[in-house]
């Protein structure tokens, strides 16, 4: 109602001249509508919703059309009303006929057949539907049905409005007429009707809209009936009809044509029929033991002690655990009674829960899913590789055994001499010492140099004599302890001084096809008096400093790498010609160590990020290896030959298989540190390397012949006791030739025995 | 169920326990039917070493210690104590075997040395050399030898006063092994690959000595680690780190020339002036027999059969335990074990000597050396923590022996105290040891921190177990160490 009398104001606004407030409505209107719109919708769509908007403004004119055309009716029947109202006397006239007596004649009866129709609507203005702006400029604001014109009302003072609106009239709505340009006041009965209609209730007064049902016809039995017709003889009668039909089927019986039931041997067929089709499909059937994947229904527990009637003491709950059971939810409950005590069994309640229980085993039975799960089991330590245990790899080195103590400052190499008697350490006090390994006594020691550094030092292979090559700085000394016997020592000696003669006949070999005379890469002599009557008995003189030694097997040649000399960095030096080669007119990378095949013609330099390996015989590049380390520090190729273990500075321990190309076959990173030297053991299955974080780890490693098959490498023993000084740990590595024993040299100047 | 009889208030008797007393050694029999008696229950020891040696039982005319082995292991507690803590009934009747006591070896003295010792033997009336010098020996002539990393040996008296040190110019290197021959002979070895034999003459007072040498033996071309000697047939057995064990006749007749290539001087070092400083005037011997038995693994330990003199044992770091018989020279047989072994010594048992060998995994193996015996590792003595350096039998015991080791300890075990080995040990019979040396220098420093090298600065190489003198252990801490038993006379008698 509100929005009909919103719409009645708009037209009222098209038409009066009143625009301030009716403008003002106008917006109010729009702007609400926009603002729903606005609210329900994104502004992307704002044209769409205008378009809407205008849509349904024209819809609401529309509406507002409908209802301006019935609210002015509705008007228009109050104010034919009014009148009514005015009149209050009698609705006759009393007249004369034409005998004289008295006549009332009554006013016609208007019938208000055109109360709907919108045609016969007369509206005192007649100019039609255009603004009334229009007549802004005229005293009069249009004409009627006879071409008068309709006078404009007199528009009150300013003051009179405000007395119009102090003593508002019966019906005041502060609207006006458009039709007429007067003050629209509605009636009490119109406010009224208003009142009804915005209430939802029917507009007219009195109006019953549930009357009594009026009974014109019903089924009870008048004992004085409408009709007093005597019963129909036809309805005493038997139908002829249906005797007819019952004849019908009386002759068919006769006559055999209806069969009462069927022949027998029909009967007999149709059973036969019917038999064929209906079959037992489980009449075969024989039982069989369930389905794997049954799973029966857990039958309920029989009743314990607790749930006797009289149970023993034990089962009884106290005090405490009678509350904490109640303090828990029904569900956290471990079992739904507590055991409770009666004196006999005749004071046994019922049980209180009997219908619950068995609901609840109801549902058990009928929801419980009983699907076996196929869970994924997988057991965490069946992921790791098939690795033995370490404990089925015995022996290898567990402990310290002996601690060789004597070095000021750190050690730098250690070597086990070939029987495995004595052992070797070169230290940066520059002294080369030899212990007694199995007692830890040091039983020789020379100086060789007071400010340099024992670089490395290493036993000659072989038993046949005992010679030690120790390097400091760029000299390369051959040591024959005094602690073997005569025949040793003289054996010893005379392998050492061979070269003499051979150095002094061969000088002429050292000049180039241009005849130059070259500068050898090393000078071979005696170290002097001292050093002499030490048990030092040969010396060879680098261009720069020797950092690594090794042996090659047969004790004729080592090898000496010195990183910064450049193309004479790898020197092979023949013991028995004192002679000195440079292999490598040029050799690309810092050359870091070098060594001989163990069983063939190879040798293997590593420079910091590859290893190359040479046939000596052939003299050429047989392979390069990658073992992708930043800087190697040392290699150790395995006894069998195939297969060669890589330490490197960026904490890494590569082995490569020289079948399987020039990648690592295996990465090992179990070091916190730099990983300083690695070593194989020459009959045992072990190799170690040894780290500056002051640990040597001991690996076992399988290599079989089958080519299906790789190494196995296992980790068997992690050996900590060597301090780490300057973040400096182990130096140095060296296994005893026989037996599972290490020995390491420690920047902390201790070597260990470890077994 | 622990019921108490009706009526008695529980506390008010001790409990009793029954116990069968048995031994194996025969002296000490029980007479029949005093086996079973009713002790009790918190007796321990030494109650039931007084109950044996009650006059009803034993009736000893002295005391004898006693010691009670329950199910291989020793009493160490009361009876109740033991019953509780392997949930026996108190009702059960408990077998307890009586043996004698091993006395726990008390601290004695020290006799201190200017270099590491390398090997320690005595001289006592009780001692084998001592047996064998017969009338020669004095009286109370109880007489300690020890040989020193310095090169020099070195012999003692019972009150800490050297009576004799060789003279300069015998060992050129380290000594590594010394035993009394006689009461009047030494043998020694030593790093510079010789056996030597000298001559212990002491004066009148008995409070000085000289050591003359007598004989340089040549024949090793390696370090001489071990030695054993006999003193009645005058024959010396030797073991090298160069793989052979050599025998030597003591006497200068009846050896072989040297061979010359081993002598001093035979290379043209130059250190040859050195070496012909250290030149004595003793005549110089070769091996009667020189058996390169062991390959190149260093030989480490040899032994005489304590019965008969034709038979020795070798050991070495092959893992294997040569019987040689001496007469042809041959190996008779090979046990081979897994580890290097590094110590041996024979235990006297009735049918033939039981060997133990001190190995480099830090146990001792016992071996029965026996051709016909059925399993040649009898048992496994588990408790040292760095390799067993030497061993020395009981000598009042054949179930006991001592053991060094490289941790700085000497371990009293007995045989008889064995268990089932575990799994990680490799099965077998396990023994642990009753008592713990530990070296005095050490024990008086700061309190024992765990060492990442056991017994770091005082290994042991050596240790000889003598009824006078004791237990005698020597090593790097430069120290000979004695310990006995306090009633130790009381237990032999």
């Amino acid at each position: 109602m509100a929005s009909t009398k919103s719409n009645l104001k708009r037209k009222a606004s098209i038409v009066e001249a009143e625009p301030v407030t009716e403008v003002l409505s106008d917006d109010e209107f729009g702007d609400g509508l926009l603002e729903g719109v606005l609210e329900d919708e994104s502004d992307s769509e704002e044209e769409e919703t205008d378009g809407d908007d205008d849509e349904e403004n024209e819809n609401e004119d529309d509406e507002a059309d409908i209802h301006s055309d019935d609210i002015p009716t509705d008007g228009e029947e109050v104010e034919k009303a009014m009148p009514n109202d005015e009149d209050a006397g009698p609705h006759y006239r009393v007249e004369r006929d034409a005998n004289g007596g008295e006549r009332y004649v009554y006013d016609e009866i208007d019938p208000v057949y055109d109360s709907d129709d919108t045609d016969a609507e007369d509206a005192e203005n007649r100019i039609g539907n255009i603004p009334l702006s229009f007549y802004d400029s005229y005293p009069h604001i249009g004409y009627d049905i006879n071409g008068k014109k309709v006078a404009r009302p007199a528009t009150g003072e300013a003051l009179d409005a405000l007395l119009d609106s102090i003593e508002i009239p019966q019906g005041w709505t502060g609207l006006t007429d458009p039709q007429t340009g007067k003050p629209l006041n509605l009636s009490r009965d119109e406010l009224e009707l208003l009142r009804r209609v915005q209430m939802n209730e029917v507009p007219e007064e009195g109006f019953d809209p549930y009357p009594d049902t009026v009974e014109w016809f019903t089924s009870v039995e008048e004992t004085m009936p409408l009709s007093a017709a005597p019963e129909p003889k036809r309805r005493f009668l038997p139908s002829k009809h249906e005797a007819k039909r019952i004849m019908k089927l009386v002759k068919a019986i006769r006559e055999g044509r209806i069969l009462p039931y069927k022949p027998p041997e029909e009967r007999e067929r149709e059973r036969e029929e019917e038999e064929e089709q209906v079959y037992d499909l489980w009449a075969e059937e024989t039982p069989r033991p369930p389905n794997v994947m049954h799973i029966p229904a857990p039958k309920l527990a029989p009743p314990g002690y607790d749930l006797s009637y009289n149970p023993p003491a034990e089962y009884l709950p106290t005090e405490d655990e009678k509350k904490k059971w109640e303090e828990l939810d029904p569900e956290e409950r471990e079992k739904p009674y507590l055991p409770q005590k009666y004196d006999s069994l005749r004071r046994t309640p019922a049980y209180d829960q009997f219908v619950k229980e068995r609901f609840e085993r109801c549902l058990d039975l009928y929801l419980a899913p009983r699907v076996r799960k196929s869970r994924l089991h997988i057991d965490p330590a069946s992921l790791l590789p098939k690795l033995p245990r370490p404990e089925e790899l015995r022996p290898f080195p567990t402990v310290a055994s002996i601690e060789f103590t004597g070095h000021e400052g750190r050690v730098r190499s250690v070597s086990i001499d070939p029987s495995g008697q004595w052992l070797a350490s070169g230290g940066e006090d520059g002294t080369v010492r030899v212990w007694g390994l199995a007692d830890g006594r040091q039983q020789w020691q020379v100086k060789l140099s007071s400010e340099d550094a024992v670089d490395a030092v290493r036993w000659r292979p072989g038993q046949d004599a005992l010679i030690l090559a120790a390097a400091v700085s760029q000299d390369l000394f051959f040591v024959i302890p005094p602690i073997g016997s005569p025949e040793l020592e003289q054996s010893s000696r005379d392998i050492l001084d061979a070269g003499f003669g051979y150095a002094a006949n061969g000088k002429q070999q050292l000049t180039t096809a241009a005849g130059a005379r070259k500068d050898p890469p090393a000078k071979w002599g005696r170290p002097g008096g001292r050093l002499e009557d030490e048990g030092v008995l040969l010396k060879a003189t680098a261009r720069s400093p020797i950092k690594v030694i090794n042996w090659h097997r047969r004790g004729d040649f080592l090898c000496t790498v010195s990183p910064t000399g450049q193309k004479a960095s790898v020197l092979i030096h023949t013991l028995s010609k004192h002679l000195s080669q440079m292999p490598f007119a040029k050799l690309r990378g810092l050359a870091q160590t070098a060594s001989f095949h163990p069983l063939r013609p190879l040798f293997f330099v590593a420079t910091q990020r590859s290893i190359r390996c040479y046939d000596l015989q052939k003299q050429e590049l047989v392979r390069t290896l990658q073992p992708g380390a930043r800087w190697i520090s040392s290699f150790d190729i395995h006894p069998g030959g195939d297969n060669l273990v890589v330490g490197s500075y960026d904490r890494r321990l590569l082995w490569h298989d020289f079948e399987t190309g020039s990648r690592p076959y295996k990465t090992l990173r179990f070091h916190d540190e730099a990983v300083k030297c690695v070593g194989f053991h020459r009959s045992h299955p072990l190799f170690a390397d040894a780290s500056h974080d002051g640990s040597i780890q001991v690996f076992h490693s399988k290599v079989v012949n089958d080519l299906m098959e790789g190494p196995t490498i296992v980790p068997v023993k992690k050996l900590t006791g060597h301090k780490v000084m300057n973040k400096l740990g182990v130096m140095d590595i060296s296994w005893h030739p026989q037996h599972p024993w290490i020995v390491s040299g420690g920047a902390d100047g201790t070597c260990r025995l470890w077994t | 169920m622990e019921d108490t009889p009706m009526g008695q208030p529980p506390m008010a008797e001790a409990r009793q326990i029954r116990v069968n007393f048995t031994t194996s050694s025969p002296d000490i029999q029980l007479p029949e039917g005093k086996t079973q008696l009713l002790v009790p229950a918190d007796i321990k020891r030494y109650g039931l070493s007084r109950v044996l040696n009650s006059e009803s039982m034993l009736d000893t005319p002295a005391p004898i210690p006693f010691d009670f082995l329950i199910d291989g292991t020793f009493l160490r507690t009361s009876l109740e104590d033991y019953l509780k803590t392997n949930g026996l009934s108190f009702e059960s009747t408990l077998t307890l075997q009586y043996v004698r006591s091993l006395i726990p070896p008390v601290y004695e003295a020290s006799f201190e040395h200017d270099d590491w010792i390398s090997d320690v033997d005595v001289l006592s009336a009780a001692s084998r050399a001592g047996v064998w010098s017969g009338d020669k020996l004095a009286a109370g002539q109880d007489r300690l030898l020890s040989a020193s990393y310095d090169g020099l040996l070195r012999i003692w008296n019972n009150s800490g006063q050297v009576l004799a040190t060789s003279p300069a110019g015998g060992h050129g290197a380290s000594v590594k092994a010394a035993k009394f021959l006689s009461s009047t002979q030494v043998a020694s070895a030593g790093l510079d690959r010789t056996v030597r034999v000298w001559k212990y003459s002491e004066a009148e007072d008995r409070l000085s000595g000289t050591l003359r040498p007598t004989l340089e033996l040549y024949g090793h071309s390696a370090s001489v680690d071990a030695l054993d000697v006999h003193g009645p047939t005058g024959r010396i057995l030797s073991a090298s780190a160069d793989g052979s064990i050599a025998l030597w006749s003591t006497s200068k007749s009846s050896a072989p020339a040297a061979p010359a290539a081993l002598l001093p001087g035979a290379g043209a070092s130059l250190s040859k002036k050195r070496k012909l400083a250290s030149s004595s005037s003793a005549p110089q011997r070769g091996p009667l027999s020189h058996m390169p038995i062991h390959g190149s693994s260093a030989a480490t330990a040899v032994l005489f059969d304590p019965a008969d003199s034709t038979v020795a044992y070798s050991a070495s770091h092959d893992h294997t335990l040569r019987t040689v018989d001496l007469t042809t020279s041959r190996v008779a047989s090979t046990i081979a074990t897994s580890h290097p072994l590094l110590s041996l010594c024979a235990l006297r048992r009735g049918g033939g000597p039981l060997l133990a060998a001190g190995t480099s995994a830090r146990h001792i193996t016992l071996i029965d050396p026996r051709v016909s015996a059925a399993a040649t590792s009898v048992l496994t003595l588990r408790g040292h923590r760095n390799l067993v350096s030497a061993l020395s039998a009981s000598p009042s015991d054949e179930h006991a022996l001592v053991s060094a080791s490289y941790d700085g300890t000497c371990r009293v075990w007995d045989l008889r105290s064995a268990r089932a080995g575990t799994r990680a040990e490799g099965g077998g019979s396990v023994g642990e040891s009753v008592y713990v040396i530990e070296r005095e220098a050490k024990k008086s420093g700061k309190s024992k921190s765990r060492d990442d090298v056991p017994g770091k600065g005082a290994k042991l190489f050596g240790v000889v177990w003598d009824s006078t003198w004791g237990v005698v252990s020597a090593g790097e801490d430069k120290m000979v160490q004695i310990n006995r038993g306090r009633d130790l006379l009381a237990a032999a008698a």
